[in-house]
């Protein structure tokens, strides 16, 4: 019950979001700045929002009819062999987004890009590698 | 690591299906235990050895080269 309700919840969010997008465009004819930018933000978001919703509204709906395809799929979910792929999966792209983002602050730094850019990059690639080093000591201690 | 789990599957009369749905696992994994190709968790090799009422030795043979 409680999923059913997050679904429609995340339905009438975007929803609420899209008009207010929709809204702003009409009410700031002359808008500067990152209000110019801020409704389509809005509709976007909350046009994915509201899809995702949907989507989980109709995946529920169609599940409650054939009970025996859900358990399979929680089986394939659960299953500890495609739990290890996937990770398997995530380890190597997240070796290869090292790899991305550290040749590409390079080429915007070489290309002489603004000052922003390559600080954003740099940011988000610490944050990245950060991140990593925090769950590895957390797993260190769990483990 | 080798395994004699097709041959106690067999030994039973059950599909890879059957096997599956029993251990609550994907059909790809038993197939994939089975070739030799994935080596399970030690949680599902004691479901395993339970199902067929043997000891997880007698189903899962350690061997140095199929590390």
């Amino acid at each position: 019950m409680k999923k059913n309700n997050l679904g429609l919840l995340l339905i009438l969010a975007g929803a609420v979001l899209a008009c207010i997008g929709l809204y702003l465009i009409h009410a700031q004819e002359d808008a500067q700045g990152i209000l110019r930018v801020l409704p389509f933000v809005c509709i976007g978001a909350g046009c994915g929002i509201f899809g995702h919703g949907v989507g989980d509204m109709a995946n529920r709906w169609a599940m409650r009819k054939h009970p025996e395809l859900e358990r399979q799929m929680q089986i394939e979910k659960d299953d500890e062999r495609n739990i290890a792929i996937s990770n398997r999966a995530k380890a190597k792209a997240y070796d290869g987004m090292l790899f991305v983002l550290a040749a590409l602050m390079v080429s915007f730094a070489l290309m002489g890009a603004d000052m922003a850019v390559v600080l954003l990059l740099v940011f988000a690639y610490l944050f990245i590698v950060g991140e990593f080093i925090y769950y590895l000591n957390k797993y260190q201690k769990e483990m | 690591m080798k395994n004699r789990l097709e041959e106690l599957r067999k030994d039973r009369g059950i599909n890879q299906e059957e096997l599956a749905a029993a251990l609550g696992v994907s059909r790809q994994t038993i197939g994939s235990l089975e070739n030799g190709r994935y080596n399970p968790s030690i949680l599902l090799a004691f479901k395993i050895a339970r199902y067929f009422g043997r000891s997880i030795e007698e189903i899962f043979v350690y061997g140095e080269e199929g590390k």
